[in-house]
C-alpha cells in the first residue's frame, strides 16, 4: 500500500508539472496509409463488435443498442459508458476514422479529452487497422443513430489529466505482431485474446497503479488470475490446479460456446461475456482462443493450489463419523447438487473437484457464489440457465469460511483455507447483509 | 497484503488516480433475478415466555391441555407441549390459513361426504373458537370442570368421545374440528420445521430418525446401516 501511495504521489507531482504538455495534444493513432483507399466491410465489423463485446458496456436494457448509459462505480464517482451510435450530437457521428482509431488505441477523444481506462483501449490497441476499419464502418453505417444524451461525468476533471502520464508509463500502443514460428490458429487466438476479447482486463493481475502486469504472452503473469471487487477471475494458464492445465482445447471451446464444461461453469461477469460475445464467435475463433490458451506455460506455482484426486473426503463422510463443521454444512446445503464426492453432475451441476474457480489463489469468486448464488448463461448450445441459490442468508461469515475451506481442501483440492475476514470483505463488497440471528 | 494490491482500499486512499482502468472490471449492473427470494422467512423458534396472540386465556389452557394429551411426553420422546406446539397453532391462526384466505368460502354449505372435502363456512379460527367453547361447555356439564382442569385419564376419554362424534354441538360438528383441525395442527406443529415455532430443537425428527431438510440422500440409499447424521432444519441448523 505504501508503495502504491508513493507512486500515485509521484505521478501527481509529475502530472502537475507536465499537464500543459500532455493535456491537450492529439496523439497519432498510426493508421496505415493503405486504409485511405480500402473499402471497409460493415458486416465483418458487426462480428468485430461481437468479438470486442462492445455491447457489454455500451448497451443497457431499456435504451437503444450501443447508446451507452452503464455506470461503472468507482470511489471517484461513477464512470458512464458513452453513446457510440452514429448520432452527430451525442454519439460518434462526427468522428473520422482517425478519430475513432485514436480513441480505440490511445483513449483520446477528438477534443483531446482522455477516456478513463475503464474503456479497455490498452487491449484494443492490439487490434489491426482492418478490423478497426470494419468496426468503424459497422458503427457508422449499420447501427441506428440514437439521440441518447451521455451522462454527466461523475469523475472530476482532475482525475482525468494524469491518465496521459499513466499511458506513458503503462500503455503499450502497439499492434499485435504475429509470431511466424507459430501456426495461423495460434496467432489468431493470440490476436483475439490479447486484443478484441480483452481477456487480460479481468484475468491478468494488476500492479500498484492498477496497470495490468502483462499485456501479452511474454510474461507468465499474463492471464494468471486476478482479484477485483468481490470476484477473482481465474488463472487461464497451464497450471494443473487453479489453471487450465487439465482442460483440453475442446473443453475450453465448449465453455466459450455454452458457458459450461466437464470441469466447471462460468460465473459472474464471465456469464455475460459468454452470453453476449463468445457464444457468437465462429468455431474456428473459439478453437483458436483455446489453442492459444493451451499454449500458455504455467504461472509460477509458488503459493498456488494443488490437485490430486482422492476418495478420502467421501469416505470420511460415509463413515458416519465426520464432525468437521465445514464438511457437515457442505453435506447439509451443497451435496444435493454437487454430490458428496464433489463431482456434481455433468454440465448441469458443476464439479468442484479440480475446479479452477474453487482453487483460485484468491477465493473471492468462490465466496461470492456461496453468498449470493450463481446462474449460468442461457446459450444456444446450452439453453438452460442452471442456477444455484444463495446461502448468505443462511450462514454467517465464519460458517461460509468453513464451507469454502472444506471445498478448497476436499476430493484432492489443495488450496489455502478461507478466513471469516475474507468472507466479510466479499460480503461487504457485494452489499449483502449478514444473517440476522 | 498481496502484490496485486486491493483495488478498493487503494482507490479510497487516492482519489486522484489516473488508474481508473480497473473500473473496466467493476461489475456492471448485472441482471438481478429472484435468487434472493429463495431465503425463507426469518426463523421464529419456540420461546419459553410465549404470549398467545389469538387464543384467550381459557382457550390457551384448552389448547395446552389437548396438546399434552394428543402427543404426551413419554418414553417414546418429548410431548407436543415441550416442543412448542401450542404456540405453533396460535401463530398458525395468524396466517392466511387461519382465515381460510385461500379456500373457496362461498355457499352453498351442505353437509357432504368426506371425499368432497371441507364443506363448512367456518374458518380455522372460527373452528377453534366455537370448538373449544363447545367442548369446554360439554365438559363443564358432564364433569363439572373445563377440559384443562380434568385429570389426564378423563381428558383422554373426552377427546376420544369427541373424535368418535359422540360429543354434539349445535354450532359445528366437533369430530370434524378434532380431526381436521386440532389433531392435524398438533401433528403439523410437532413435525414441522422449527422455524414455525414447533418441533423445538428438531426433537420430533430426532425421535423418529428423520434427517430433516437435506435435499437428497442418493449416496446412502444402498447403505444397510441407519443414516448416521442428525437432522438439519430449513435455516441450516444441525442437531
Amino acid at each position: 500500500m505504501k508503495r502504491a501511495a508513493l507512486l500515485v504521489l509521484a505521478l501527481l507531482v509529475a502530472a502537475g508539472a507536465a499537464v500543459a504538455v500532455t493535456g491537450r495534444s492529439l496523439p497519432d493513432p498510426k493508421v496505415s496509409p493503405a486504409i485511405a483507399t480500402r473499402t471497409p466491410d460493415p458486416r465483418h465489423g458487426a462480428y468485430v463488435a461481437v468479438l470486442g463485446d462492445c455491447a457489454a458496456c455500451h448497451s443497457v436494457p431499456g435504451s437503444p443498442d450501443l447508446a451507452g448509459g452503464l455506470a461503472l462505480p468507482t470511489p471517484a464517482g461513477p464512470v458512464w459508458s458513452s453513446n457510440i451510435t452514429p448520432d452527430k450530437v451525442h454519439g460518434i457521428g462526427v468522428y473520422s476514422f482517425t478519430d475513432f482509431a485514436r480513441l480505440m488505441r490511445q483513449g483520446v477523444r477528438p477534443n483531446g479529452e482522455r477516456v478513463l481506462p475503464a474503456m479497455p483501449y490498452t487491449a484494443y490497441a492490439k487490434v489491426s487497422d482492418e478490423d478497426l476499419h470494419d468496426l468503424y464502418a459497422y458503427l457508422m453505417q449499420a447501427v441506428p443513430a440514437a439521440p441518447t444524451a451521455n451522462h454527466a461525468d461523475g469523475v472530476l476533471w482532475f482525475a482525468r489529466w494524469p491518465i496521459g502520464l499513466w499511458n506513458k508509463a503503462f500503455h503499450d500502443d502497439s499492434r499485435f505482431a504475429a509470431d511466424p514460428a507459430k501456426g495461423a490458429s495460434w496467432n489468431r487466438g493470440a490476436y483475439l485474446v490479447q486484443g478484441l476479447a480483452h481477456c487480460g482486463t479481468c484475468h491478468t493481475p494488476r500492479g500498484p497503479a492498477f496497470q495490468e502486469k502483462a499485456l501479452d504472452g511474454r510474461s507468465d503473469l499474463f492471464l494468471s488470475g486476478a482479484r477485483l471487487d468481490g470476484a477473482s477471475p481465474i488463472n487461464l494458464r497451464g497450471n494443473t490446479a487453479d489453471g487450465l492445465g487439465r482442460w483440453s482445447a475442446d473443453d475450453i471451446a465448449e465453455l466459450l460456446a455454452s458457458g459450461r464444461s466437464a470441469h466447471s461453469a462460468v460465473v459472474g461477469q464471465m456469464g455475460e461475456v459468454v452470453a453476449h460475445s463468445t457464444q457468437f464467435m465462429t468455431d474456428a475463433d473459439r478453437g483458436a482462443i483455446a489453442a492459444y490458451l493451451k499454449s500458455l506455460s504455467p504461472a509460477p506455482e509458488s503459493g498456488r493450489a494443488t490437485f490430486a484426486a482422492t476418495a478420502a473426503s467421501l469416505d470420511a463422510v460415509m463413515s458416519g463419523k465426520q464432525t468437521d463443521p465445514g464438511a457437515l454444512r457442505f453435506m447439509n446445503s451443497c451435496s444435493a447438487c454437487h454430490r458428496l464426492n464433489g463431482d456434481g453432475a455433468g454440465r448441469a451441476l458443476p464439479s468442484l473437484a479440480g475446479n479452477p474457480t474453487v482453487l483460485a489463489q484468491h477465493p473471492d469468486t468462490l465466496i461470492a457464489v456461496i453468498l449470493k448464488g450463481a446462474r449460468m448463461p442461457s446459450t444456444a448450445a446450452a439453453p438452460s440457465p442452471m442456477a444455484m441459490p444463495p446461502f448468505g442468508w443462511r450462514y454467517d461469515d465464519r460458517e461460509v469460511a468453513e464451507v469454502a475451506s472444506y471445498v478448497r481442501q476436499s476430493w484432492g483440492n489443495g488450496a489455502p483455507s478461507v478466513s471469516a475476514g475474507q468472507v466479510r470483505a466479499v460480503r461487504r463488497a457485494l452489499g449483502l447483509a449478514t444473517p440476522g440471528r | 497484503m498481496s502484490k496485486d494490491t486491493d483495488r478498493r482500499a487503494f482507490l479510497k486512499g487516492s482519489v486522484l488516480l489516473p488508474a481508473l482502468g480497473a473500473a473496466a472490471c467493476s461489475p456492471p449492473a448485472t441482471h438481478q433475478d429472484d435468487l434472493a427470494a429463495s431465503a425463507p422467512a426469518a426463523a421464529t423458534p419456540a420461546a419459553a415466555d410465549y404470549k398467545p396472540a389469538f387464543f384467550t386465556p381459557a382457550e390457551w389452557a384448552f389448547v395446552q391441555a389437548a396438546c399434552a394429551r394428543l402427543i404426551p411426553n413419554d418414553a417414546n420422546g418429548p410431548g407436543a407441549l415441550e416442543l412448542g406446539v401450542p404456540q405453533f397453532i396460535d401463530r398458525q391462526m395468524g396466517t392466511p390459513y387461519g382465515a381460510a384466505a385461500a379456500w373457496y368460502m362461498q355457499g352453498p354449505f351442505f353437509e357432504g361426504k368426506p371425499e368432497f372435502g371441507y364443506q363448512s363456512q367456518l374458518t380455522p379460527k372460527q373452528q377453534y373458537r366455537l370448538g373449544i367453547r363447545a367442548i369446554d361447555a360439554w365438559c363443564a356439564k358432564t364433569h363439572g370442570k373445563v377440559l384443562a382442569d380434568l385429570d389426564a385419564k378423563t381428558q383422554d376419554d373426552v377427546l376420544k368421545q369427541v373424535e368418535a362424534g359422540k360429543v354434539k354441538s349445535d354450532d359445528l360438528p366437533l369430530d370434524v374440528f378434532f380431526t381436521a383441525f386440532l389433531l392435524k395442527n398438533v401433528m403439523e406443529g410437532y413435525f414441522g420445521d422449527p422455524m414455525y415455532g414447533g418441533n423445538r430443537d428438531m426433537a420430533a425428527w430426532k425421535m423418529i430418525g428423520h434427517p430433516g431438510a437435506r435435499a437428497d440422500f442418493l449416496e446412502w440409499v444402498d447403505k444397510p446401516a441407519a443414516y448416521p447424521y442428525g437432522p438439519v432444519d430449513l435455516h441450516g441448523r444441525q442437531a
